[in-house]
């Protein structure tokens, strides 16, 4: 497998966001960082683009990622008074969603902040 | 570099000076610095209690208003003691009122990766940063009333989709305990503490290592990310987009959401 190099890479580990890193990957994860601290590199090394887990959940059991949205979707229509919350290690597009969808439940939405 | 805190930590060691205060102290100790630096007279009596001397506070209001650029960096201790979030707006107005004397900004520490970005995005599209109602249809913003740990100690919420956290791990035990007794949706690239307590797991890929995106610095910079793998799983954009098409493609949904009414 060749090696892929990423410059000026971003960590997203802890609130610093460093971007300067180079990462080395092999296709399936990550074997080399620079410039990164010890956790940083600890994050990056962590994740890989293996399958590990099982797509989805639902009360414990394995189900497709269709079956999960849909049973998601029921959830949170359902509920007179749903919550979204973290959005601490996701990207901005996706916090941007998670208010679309906040509003069209009628959820309340917080985050680590609040803590 | 002055450091404050209730026990002498490892930070202690870079620091200039370290002001070390009784738990649960730190609005009278921010009140206090409030007056000083405004001349008021304050009694050392009334010092006492913080665990630190009149002197002691008197100097670092010297050092604060002398300062050309001041930046007051405050943790989660601040607001998880005693206080809470009224900590905060103390040390938050100190900031602000130093700036009669000096350039002054206050920044709260971060742990987590992208929690800056979202205040900022919660900020432009609800006007508030955290804690944000929309059961009404429209924002509501009440520290106390909406966090996320008193609505579940309470019991107020009835289903749950946590993204990018994992309360499960880090909660109070009531605050557990009621999400394991109402549904809860969890999205994570790995299966977490709340995922076993969860009705629902989706697995996505983790942010900036195989998702792309923004992601905003702790002081408000935002970045983009370049990824360096390709996961088998979606991104959390992706599915949380998709929970969402589903529940209005069934015309389901809490408020018509007219297209040119769209926030996002
Ligand atoms: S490399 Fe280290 S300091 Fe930089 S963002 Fe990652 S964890 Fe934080």
């Amino acid at each position: 497998m060749e090696l892929s190099v990423v410059q000026n890479a971003v960590c997203t580990f802890c609130g610093c966001v460093c971007d300067d890193i180079e990462l080395h990957a092999d296709g399936q994860r990550i074997v080399e960082t620079k410039r990164a601290c010890i956790l940083g590199e600890a994050w990056f090394k962590h994740h890989t683009a293996e399958r590990l887990y099982p797509a989805a959940l639902i009360d414990g059991r394995e189900a497709s990622l269709e079956e999960a949205i849909a049973c998601a979707a029921e959830i949170l229509e359902r509920a007179d008074l749903p919550l979204i919350y973290g959005l601490s290690n996701i990207t901005c597009e996706a916090q941007r969603e998670a208010v679309w969808l906040a509003e069209t439940v009628g959820a309340v939405i917080d985050s680590h902040t609040s803590l | 570099m002055v450091l404050v805190d209730i026990r002498e930590t490892p930070s202690a060691k870079a620091a200039d000076i370290f002001l070390q205060i009784r738990p649960g102290k730190d609005f009278e100790v921010l009140t206090i610095l409030r007056a000083l630096i405004k001349g008021q007279a304050v009694e050392a009596e009334a010092v006492r209690p913080t665990g630190l001397t009149l002197e002691q506070l008197q100097d670092l209001a010297q050092r604060l208003k002398k300062a050309r650029f001041g930046v007051l960096f405050f943790g989660m201790g601040l607001s998880m003691t005693r206080g809470k979030h009224m900590n905060s707006a103390a040390a938050l107005t100190l900031a602000a009122e130093l700036n009669a004397f000096t350039k002054f900004v206050a920044m709260p520490m971060r742990g987590h990766g992208n929690v800056t970005g979202a205040d900022v995005v919660l900020r432009y599209t609800t006007a508030y940063p955290f804690g944000v109602s929309l059961s009404r249809g429209y924002p509501r913003f009440n520290p106390g009333e909406f966090s996320t740990v008193d609505l579940l100690v309470r019991g107020d919420t009835d289903a749950t989709l946590v993204v990018g956290a994992d309360p499960g791990a880090t909660m109070p035990q009531p605050a557990i305990e009621h999400l394991r007794r109402t549904p809860t949706i969890v999205l994570d690239p790995k299966v977490t503490h709340t995922s076993r307590l969860a009705k629902v797991h989706i697995t996505t890929a983790a942010t900036g290592i195989s998702a792309p995106g923004t992601v905003y610095r702790m002081d408000e910079i935002p970045l983009p990310l370049r990824p360096i793998l390709h996961s088998p799983y979606p991104t959390d954009e992706h599915v949380i987009r998709s929970i969402r098409q589903t529940i209005q493609n069934r015309g389901g949904g809490f408020l018509p959401t007219p297209d040119h009414l769209q926030i996002a």
